[in-house]
């Protein structure tokens, strides 16, 4: 069918916006970058801030070599078997992946920090950061490898087992050999989660030691006003970024086309199989869950060891004046009004866009939505702060910010349902009289209910935890559960350490409960 | 030398895919295992070859229990429906993937290589990469890989399902006559009775996770053991037996008969309205045509047959009739006595 008007007007909407509060950030921090020679030439000569590029970079690398050492096993097990509790599994490993930092942060701070539950303090270690950073990221391996290798590894598995190749030499013949495209874009997006890590430093290692080149953005940005230094960090850290983004939309565009998927039933477990799934297994969801559970145990904890108790959420929820704290009322209410805002903002430009980019004329747009994913979150902040100085004064830099970050994962949650909605339904509707917008509203939105859904909830989740652009455009009464944890956290004394502890268990019940309905209502590519 | 499948057993729930099935196969004999879909055919040849375990039942390889074995050591080659090539590796790679688990050196490895896709007509075509090939070409490899290792038995389950309808009929001959010159036994499963029939010589016919008949092409379509049987096979003349009570020369029967069409002739009206020619067992009737419908070349004629209170599906080419047929037209039908067929069961 020839694409519609309605298809027209969705790509202008969606560009005009994506030009507007994407890119001119972006150019501004450019502008910035070349306009003030003095700054580029101070930042490339001090030896400090070409540590912070190795350091950031190092840190990556490991972090991802790391990852990928725990969660190929994992995926290939998954790949290969079915057992009692597999969905369940699945859903359990995507909770790291939808929880905020903060709320990762102090997880891992109540069983590894000063006052942790292990009573081991690794606060301000690489090593704590490289934990941190495997909860993050196990989950990516496992989903996208093992997703990968699930939907046709299996039945090529069994024609190699009847050409003489058992589970082990199929393992190495087929299925590692299948896996590298898919394990090469994981392992890309690990790289790049963890290159940009803001949160997961600033909580459990605030020191400058071990500061990222986004922390270093940020601290130059919101302490020492350092513009033009920031705005360098900033173009380096694109270059690097944008370059890694790339490399994964090409892989990621491999895995997409590369095996045919099949629907097949799975063997169970059986010998030496089973004893490593439940190795695997044990070891992943003591990593994923401890921190968690961890985190709502010292949440729950009195001041004089008592459990359950109440006093940490009732200190959370009193305002202390005289330190500017946004209390657990407040902060709940700011996250959820933000939450709500870009939400909806989210999806109406991420579903433009995918429209624009399905049905219309606008294929060449199609890798674009991923070009925020390549933006991390400090360095859009910091774009609004040059590019909108007005804003600043004004709550909406926040949810569309939000939005953008959002925007990769609604548009790539909403491209595959739309692509897989039959075209000859809209052609069958236009010959019994509906015109473009009655296809959309009739035939086409209907339909995209589970995925509209899947977008909304990543919408919402990633605005509740979004950290780093929020700490640059907030103001002290718009205040949202992680600032307001951050806030805690940065002030000595029990007390406050307890108000964090409990803002964050309240940020991780809500996310959670967001969570609940995104599973199993859609795939997104990913 | 041969395979015994005695009594095997599977099943899902309470589903029963494979209920209690025997089975023998010769030396360099090819067996089809023919039935709808869903009746179990390709749970039984994935017991075969090993990838799933019965609940019940032996395999016996030339006198070796082999139920238990698992499949990388059973040597079964085995041919995909869906082919199963593996998309890392070049149509070189894929062909040679048994033989690198034999431990065959490289030299060998491509001789035998070439050996195969010359034996499917595909020389030359090594270093291809199997997504750029022709769905029958990925057919033709699929067969290339898994006779690679010289398998005991090769196991091919719908391999000709996914072609479209001239390369079948192609295929089909091809395959017919690889089979026939490879000192190889095989189970072909196919729910296509014209496939089966083309390529064995020995058809089973499987249905709701038994084995119904087993037999020569002749003897399964010529004498079908049950009703189900003989539509299933395309015969379309089932009575009850009591109803030909008034039929000469059909079998007093309380079991269902079948009259197979291929051996009534049709001639011109003639006086009386029945009659028997006992010297060559045959009997002969007035009939009108109820419907006549062409399908491509052939007429399908519906008949009655007033005298014998009978109705009869008869089909054929034209130049078997003296004219155009039209319906209302009367006409003669010549049964033989061995057209009647007594079946054993419904």
């Amino acid at each position: 069918m020839r694409p519609s008007w309605i298809s027209t007007a969705f790509g202008v909407t969606a560009s005009a916006f994506l030009a507007l509060f994407f890119l001119l950030p972006l150019i501004a921090i450019l502008a910035r970058s070349a306009g003030d020679g003095s700054a580029l030439a101070s930042v490339a000569s001090n030896p400090y801030y070409w540590q912070r590029l190795g350091f950031t970079t190092g840190q990556a690398l490991l972090s991802t070599a790391l990852t990928v050492a725990l969660g190929l096993p994992g995926a290939l097990l998954f790949a290969r078997f079915d057992f009692t509790g597999k969905r369940l599994l699945t859903a359990a490993f995507t909770i790291p992946f939808v929880m905020p930092t903060v709320v990762a942060g102090i997880g891992f701070l109540a069983l590894f920090g000063p006052r942790g539950l292990t009573g081991i303090d690794l606060r301000g270690t690489l090593l704590l950061v490289l934990l941190a950073h495997v909860f993050y990221n196990y989950a990516i391996v496992v989903r996208v490898v093992g997703g990968f290798l699930e939907g046709a590894a299996p039945r090529l598995l069994e024609a190699a087992s009847t050409l003489g190749a058992g589970a082990w030499r199929g393992t190495l013949r087929v299925s590692l050999p299948l896996a590298r495209p898919a394990l090469l874009a994981a392992a890309t997006l690990v790289f790049l989660f963890c290159f940009t890590s803001f949160g997961v430093i600033l909580i459990l290692a605030p020191s400058p030691r071990l500061a990222t080149l986004e922390v270093e953005i940020y601290q130059l940005t919101a302490h020492l006003l350092e513009l033009g230094p920031a705005a360098v960090l900033v173009v380096a850290q694109l270059v690097v970024v944008g370059a890694i983004t790339l490399l994964y939309t090409r892989m990621q565009a491999r895995v997409a086309v590369a095996l045919p998927a099949r629907a097949q039933t799975l063997p169970r477990p059986r010998g030496a199989g089973r004893w490593l799934l439940i190795v695997n297994l044990v070891a992943a969801g003591v990593l994923i869950l401890a921190p968690l559970v961890a985190l709502a145990v010292q949440a729950l904890q009195g001041a004089n060891g008592t459990f359950p108790s109440l006093d940490n959420l009732l200190g959370a929820a009193r305002a202390s004046g005289v330190l500017g704290f946004a209390t657990l009322g407040t902060a709940l209410r700011n996250s959820l009004a933000f939450a709500t805002a870009s939400t909806v903002l989210a999806l109406g430009i991420g579903f433009a866009f995918a429209y624009a980019v399905a049905r219309g004329r606008w294929h060449a747009l199609d890798q674009l939505s991923l070009l925020p994913l390549a933006t991390s979150p400090v360095t859009l902040g910091f774009g609004y702060l040059l590019a909108f100085p007005l804003l600043v004064t004004h709550p909406w830099g926040i949810p569309i910010a939000h939005a953008l970050i959002a925007f990769p994962f609604v548009a790539r949650s909403l491209l595959p349902a739309l692509r897989g909605l039959d075209p000859a339904l809209a052609a069958a509707a236009a010959t019994l009289g509906a015109g473009p917008g009655r296809i959309l509203h009739r035939v086409e939105l209907p339909q995209l209910g589970p995925a509209l859904l899947t977008a909304a909830s990543f919408a919402f989740a990633v605005s509740m935890g979004e950290f780093g652009a929020t700490l640059l455009l907030v103001r002290p009464e718009y205040a949202t559960l992680p600032v307001a944890i951050y806030n805690r956290l940065g002030r000595p004394g029990p007390q406050h350490y307890g108000a964090a502890l409990a803002l964050a268990l309240v940020l991780m019940l809500v996310t959670g409960a967001v969570m609940m309905l995104l599973q199993r209502r859609g795939r997104s590519e990913f | 030398m041969s395979l015994h499948l005695s009594e095997l057993r599977k099943h899902y729930g309470a589903t029963r895919a494979v209920d209690g099935v025997s089975l023998e196969l010769g030396e360099r004999e090819t067996l089809a295992l023919l039935g709808p879909s869903g009746c179990g055919k390709s749970t039984l040849l994935r017991l075969a070859a090993g990838l799933e375990p019965p609940d019940a039942g032996r395999i016996v390889l030339d006198g070796e229990d082999i139920t238990s074995l698992p499949p990388q050591r059973r040597r079964f080659g085995m041919v995909f429906q869906d082919y199963a090539l593996f998309p890392h590796l070049n149509v070189e790679r894929n062909v040679a993937f048994g033989l690198v688990e034999l431990r065959w050196s490289r030299a060998d490895q491509r001789a035998r290589v070439a050996e195969l896709l010359d034996l499917v007509g595909l020389s030359g075509l090594q270093d291809r990469r199997v997504h750029q090939l022709s769905g029958g070409q990925q057919q033709r490899v699929a067969l290339a890989r898994a006779l690679a290792p010289r398998p005991e038995v090769l196991l091919l389950d719908e391999p000709l399902s996914n072609l479209d309808q001239s390369l079948r009929e192609a295929l089909k001959e091809e395959l017919r006559n690889l089979l026939a010159r490879l000192p190889v036994r095989a189970i072909y499963v196919t729910h296509d009775q014209s496939e089966a029939f083309a390529i064995a010589g020995r058809v089973a016919i499987m249905r709701d996770g038994r084995i119904t008949q087993v037999g020569t092409r002749e003897e399964v379509l010529e004498r079908p053991r049950s009703a189900w049987s003989a539509r299933f096979l395309g015969h379309r003349n089932l009575y009850d037996g009591p109803a030909l009570a008034a039929v000469p020369g059909a079998p007093a029967a309380a079991e269902p008969v079948l009259l197979r069409a291929d051996m009534v002739t049709l001639l011109a009206p003639a006086a009386p309205d029945t009659a028997i020619d006992a010297g060559a067992g045959a009997a002969e009737a007035g009939a009108t045509i109820r419907r006549a419908r062409r399908d491509g070349l052939r007429w399908q004629l519906e008949l009655d047959v007033p005298a014998w209170s009978l109705e009869l599906a008869w089909e054929g080419f034209a130049r078997e009739l003296r004219e155009a047929p039209r319906e209302g037209a009367a006409l003669r039908v010549r049964v033989p006595t061995a057209a009647w067929v007594r079946l054993a069961e419904r």
